[in-house]
């Protein structure tokens, strides 16, 4: 059975997407401080912003679980398919002489995937009140996605090409 | 005035990280054993002044210092050393131990067969990326015998390495397992057992390095949970460990050994000492 098809209840609905968002949250933000420590200050400063409007997406979710008893869910006890929140920003991708226009792709596949994750909640959800909650925040994830795109556009193509580092780590002796 | 009690706050993953910045690469699994770490113990709801983390030298020792819980950033080799007269003097404490394969099966392998036969109890994780990272990139204990992209070695080690679970499992240690850091979750959910486990944990995490390592970003298509249960058998442990390729992840052995306690030193207080060394 789908994951979608198991969100019986909006408090397991609301539940699974604060985690969604909260965890897009505290990765950008790591990935924010780690591109700091590594001089890479432009996309330090992409991934700060992005973890600001994955927190106001967050509170949001928040307000919306206010009126409801959450289940207290163990991290691992979430069927996430990829083994990790659809938003959270995949490791593997980053690097410390990544650019600006690669830390916004990253973020749009992460929203594309977050989308994908309600939309699929919103089509396949037995219940009626998961169904048009997830369709909300399918919507919204599409309209992130298309704010994104606007923000990408804005970046310099120079910025296609990663930054130069003259003493490159991978010297081994 | 009347003293109200209000009831603890629960604490987030996020209460147990420090607010300094990891100098790790992007990329590393090292951010993922952090965040296991402290996934574990706010599900475990352990009070921050309650744990410590005693760590050795390395890329991966450092994670002490990332996280709110007691930290001590020890001597290269010698966390584990350090973490049992810690557990000697605090029994009340629950201590957890981390580093790297150079620090813990190298420099500290010595002390590590030990850790394993007192049993003690305490969960020790190794951080496993198959290379000395934080000195550039050399061969490790567990490095491959045909790697030869150090200097050092440019026709490979040529030696068999050592295989962590085995070698735990051998010496005596009572809870054996082996997580990845593509599946943090995963590996919280082991430390959780491990932490809960009463004797000596070893936990080993491969944690691959993608700066000096970049080959191993494919463990992620690699790695797999082992079929079977956890095992209170070692003959039946061994031979799992053996039949295994090293990517299998899931708790390998858990059994219930003596653990050893020494007792009486926390009693023995501070001044009891100092008359000892007085000359």
């Amino acid at each position: 059975m789908s994951l979608a098809r198991r969100m019986t209840d909006l408090p397991t609905f609301l539940a699974y997407s604060v985690v969604v968002e909260e965890e897009a949250a505290d990765r950008h933000d790591e990935l924010a401080d780690v591109m700091d420590v590594h001089n890479n200050p432009d996309v330090a400063a992409t991934f700060r912003k992005l973890a600001g409007y994955s927190r106001l997406h967050a509170q949001e979710i928040r307000e919306h679980a206010a009126a409801h008893d959450l289940p207290k869910i163990a991290p691992w006890d979430f069927e996430w398919e990829g083994g990790e929140p659809p938003e959270s920003a995949d490791i593997d991708e980053v690097h410390y002489q990544m650019n600006r226009a690669q830390a916004l792709r990253l973020a749009m596949q992460n929203e594309q995937r977050a989308h994908d994750f309600y939309a699929a909640i919103s089509r396949d959800a037995p219940d009626d009140a998961v169904r048009e909650l997830a369709a909300e925040f399918a919507t919204e994830e599409k309209e992130h996605l298309e704010l994104l795109r606007l923000w990408i556009d804005k970046v310099p193509e120079s910025e296609d090409e990663s930054p130069f580092d003259p003493d490159p780590p991978h010297t081994p002796e | 005035m009347t003293a109200t009690q209000t009831a603890p706050v629960a604490l987030r993953p996020k209460d147990y990280k420090s607010e300094l910045k990891p100098v790790w690469c992007p990329g590393c699994g090292d951010f993922a054993v952090l965040a296991a770490i402290t996934k574990a113990l706010a599900f475990l709801e352990l009070p921050r002044e309650d744990v410590a983390l005693v760590t050795g030298i390395g890329c991966s020792s450092r994670i002490a210092a990332y996280t709110s819980v007691y930290g001590f950033h020890g001597v290269h080799g010698r966390a584990l050393a350090l973490a049992g007269g810690l557990r000697a003097a605090r029994p009340d404490l629950t201590v957890l131990v981390a580093g790297g394969d150079g620090d813990g099966l190298s420099i500290g392998g010595n002390h590590f067969i030990h850790a394993c036969r007192r049993n003690m109890d305490m969960t020790y994780i190794v951080m496993d990326n198959e290379v000395y990272g934080m000195t550039k990139g050399q061969a490790s204990p567990t490095t491959h015998p045909e790697w030869d992209r150090s200097k050092l070695t440019p026709r490979g080690t040529g030696i068999r390495p050592f295989n962590p679970a085995e070698m735990a499992l051998t010496a005596g240690a009572s809870f054996v397992a082996r997580g990845f850091t593509g599946d943090p979750n995963g590996l919280a959910k082991i430390l959780v057992e491990a932490i809960r486990h009463r004797g000596f944990s070893f936990v080993q995490a491969l944690s691959p390095c993608k700066t000096f390592r970049p080959e191993q970003m494919e463990w992620k298509k690699q790695v797999r949970h082992f079929e079977e249960a956890a095992t209170d058998d070692s003959v039946v442990a061994d031979t799992r460990i053996q039949q295994d390729d090293g990517m299998s992840t899931g708790i390998i052995y858990r059994a219930d050994h003596p653990v050893y306690q020494p007792g009486g030193i926390a009693e023995t207080g501070v001044e009891a000492f100092d008359r000892e060394f007085a000359i």
